[in-house]
């Protein structure tokens, strides 16, 4: 059959009720707009997370100090300087009693203030040790990371964000400057590559406030300079704290030997911190609750997406069973003088089909601009694909046919005589 | 120069027996055909005269293909029509029956070529040779300069040719045609008689209904139905 031909008599009539053509497609348009800009956003987000999970280590256990939940009895005889967090002990038990763990990094971190001139900027010091920086996936852009030598020394070098040095208001070549930060000297070895640092995922790892004010420094050099004390002021008080480690990175041999780890890491800690100053995060955990919300989020995008299909299937349908009972008798003639059922049939299919793909293919436009809308206010990635707007495509002109089976199989099937007589 | 369907003349084209068709049921049934039998043979003029309402287009629709009778049997062209399935029987309207509807029937949204067209479009004539053969039947009814107007826009004698133009072009053995003066003024009315006869002359069969005494004197059979059973039926010249 020469179905471009009754594709352009399909397209003819629709275009003899425009307006009602239109309004017809909206139900689609708007269904299918949705599906794929929550489709692309879902992608999006789907992917953002999981890299935020890779770059976390998928075989790495993370456990960070906390601020214990204020104690009422123990306030009373609260020392000024408030003692919290894991303990040196506590790394040398996981690594004597937990078998499977290649190494366990201890990051020891307290802020100050970072001085350039005049001008000043709060930082947060992490001392690392080098390995942190392969464990955590974290890169320069410009000299390098922390060496065995600097830790081994325990030199005053330190990497930083430019951004950091921008801020103090230092815009010549950051490596070989001299930091200020409270009374140390830090030379600039390294500039951290501008990365998503704001990501969901470092704000388990580390203050969320000091993102791009982090400073890597040997580990060594802050026990030996700094100590385990550190003095900030918060709101006009000065507060000291004293923590010995304020994360460890505990690195797991094989990814089948996480969970055994952090089950037994977790049990190790509960019996030595009843005050619960201490969180795990483990990323492959994180991975596994993602996937979770990951399939229930494609279900009810699933549901939502069919729903609003439906909606604009039926509101096709209506309106083909409408525009079929307005042409019986253009029907009835068209039987009286030769066509076979079958014709009538593909004309009223076709027509269903035409507007549900002209639906897609607006509602996949409409669905873009939506997107990037949505994408360029939430700052969320989006992920929109050829096979997306391909799938909506699919879906609109499916959503064609099975509206439009009904109404023109009433049209093939009228009694031509009394289509003729229909007024 | 000798056309195809002269050849086969005098040969039953139509063959109706005892036709019943009735509407409703049981106490509510109107029998509006009471038995009609009724053979025409290639290349017969039939003109079926009767009262309003006595059952003439109800007959017509049958032997077009269209309406099915309650009862009887009916072949048209050797084929048995009751027993054909819906698309044989498109299929057969497509390739015998040309058919002029007493209310013209044209199709509102078309313009006259393309209600022309209608047909072969079906019989999957391509494009051009469509609109040369739909041209062409509208030059014999004469409306070459109405070819692009829309039905609404042509007088009923005009859109009465165009009626006959659309049962002409994909060139069936055999003419239908309800009542294709009615309505019209005799001037008109005498120029399609003569469309008619011309159609006829060719060699293809018409059968058409009319309430005009001088159109059904000047064909050569005469069917008067009454009732919804065949009150006469007679041929001019023929001996009895
Ligand atoms: N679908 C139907 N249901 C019930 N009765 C019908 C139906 N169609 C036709 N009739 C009846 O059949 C009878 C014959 O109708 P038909 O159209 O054949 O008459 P006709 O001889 O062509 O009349 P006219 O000369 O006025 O055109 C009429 O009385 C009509 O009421
Ligand atoms: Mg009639």
């Amino acid at each position: 059959m020469r179905l471009l031909e009754f594709a352009a008599i399909a397209l003819r009539n629709l275009r003899g009720y425009a307006l009602r053509s239109l309004l017809t497609t909206l139900g689609v348009v708007f269904g299918i707009a949705s599906v794929v800009t929550m489709m692309a956003l879902g992608r999006g987000a789907e992917e953002q997370i999981l890299r935020q999970i890779d770059k976390l280590g998928i075989t790495n256990v993370i456990v960070n100090s906390v601020k214990p939940p204020e104690d009422k009895s123990a306030n009373a005889q609260r020392s000024w300087v408030l003692s919290y967090g894991l303990k040196f002990a506590d790394r040398d038990q996981i690594v004597e009693t937990v078998p499977g763990i290649d190494a366990v990094l201890p990051v020891h971190s307290y802020t100050e203030r970072a001085w350039e001139g005049s001008s000043k900027g709060d930082v947060i010091v992490h001392g690392v040790t080098p390995e942190y920086f392969a464990a955590t996936k974290t890169h320069v852009a410009k000299g390098r990371t922390l060496t065995e030598a600097d830790e081994r020394e325990r030199r005053p070098v330190a990497v930083v964000h430019q951004q950091l040095l921008r801020s103090l208001g230092h815009y010549g070549d950051p490596i070989g400057y001299e930091l200020l930060v409270g009374e140390q000297l830090y030379e600039v070895v390294g500039v951290l590559a501008d990365e998503e640092f704001q990501g969901l995922m470092r704000k388990a790892l580390k203050d969320p406030e000091h993102g791009e004010n982090e400073v890597y420094v040997p580990y060594g050099t802050v026990l030996a300079r700094i100590g385990t004390r550190s003095f900030s002021r918060r709101s006009g008080q000065f507060e000291a704290t004293d923590i010995e480690l304020n994360q460890m990175v505990v690195q797991v041999g094989r990814q089948g030997d996480v969970l055994p780890v952090a089950h037994m890491v977790r049990t190790l800690l509960e019996r030595f911190h009843e005050n619960r100053d201490y969180e795990l995060v483990v990323p492959l955990e994180l991975l596994a609750q993602r996937r979770e919300y990951q399939r229930v989020f494609n279900i009810a995008l699933l549901l939502i997406a069919a729903i609003s299909l439906l909606v604009g299937g039926i509101g096709i349908a209506n309106i083909m069973l409408a525009t079929v009972t307005e042409r019986t008798r253009e029907i009835g003639i068209r039987r009286a003088i030769g066509a076979k059922r079958v014709h009538i049939m593909t004309q009223f299919l076709l027509e269903t089909v035409l507007i549900a793909f002209a639906g897609g293919v607006l509602g996949i436009g409409t669905g873009w601009v939506g997107t990037q809308l949505m994408a360029g206010y939430t700052k969320w990635e989006a992920h929109f694909t050829p096979e997306v707007a391909l799938s909506a495509l699919v879906v609109a002109c499916g959503v064609g046919i099975l509206s439009g089976l009904f109404p023109a199989w009433r049209a093939s099937h009228l009694d031509p005589i009394q289509a003729l007589r229909h007024e | 120069m000798a056309h195809p369907h002269t050849a086969r003349s005098r040969t039953a084209l139509i063959e109706a027996h005892d036709l019943r068709r009735w509407y409703g049921e049981a106490d509510a049934r109107v029998e509006v055909l009471r038995g009609v039998s009724l053979v025409v043979e290639r290349g017969e003029y039939a003109a079926i005269v009767g009262a309003s309402g006595s059952g003439k287009s109800t007959l017509l629709s049958i032997l077009g293909c269209l309406d099915r009778p309650s009862a009887g049997s009916y072949s048209l062209a050797g084929e048995d029509v009751l027993a054909l399935r819906d698309d044989r029987l498109s299929e057969l309207r497509l390739r015998e029956i040309g058919f002029v509807f007493q209310s013209f029937q044209l199709i509102p949204q078309l313009s006259v070529a393309e209600n022309v067209e209608v047909p072969l479009f079906y019989a999957g004539v391509a494009r051009g040779e469509r609109r040369r053969r739909a041209l062409a039947a509208l030059e014999r009814v004469g409306l070459s300069h109405r070819v692009h107007h829309l039905p609404t826009q042509l007088s009923g004698g005009e859109q009465q040719r165009s009626a006959i133009a659309r049962a002409l072009v994909h060139d069936p053995p055999l003419l239908l045609a309800d009542e294709p003066t009615g309505n019209l003024d005799s001037e008109t009315g005498r120029r399609i008689l003569e469309l008619i006869d011309a159609i006829h002359a060719e060699g293809r069969t018409v059968v058409l209904i009319t309430h005009d005494r001088s159109v059904a004197e000047h064909a050569p059979r005469r069917i008067r139905i009454k009732d919804g059973t065949i009150e006469s039926d007679e041929r001019r010249g023929a001996a009895a």
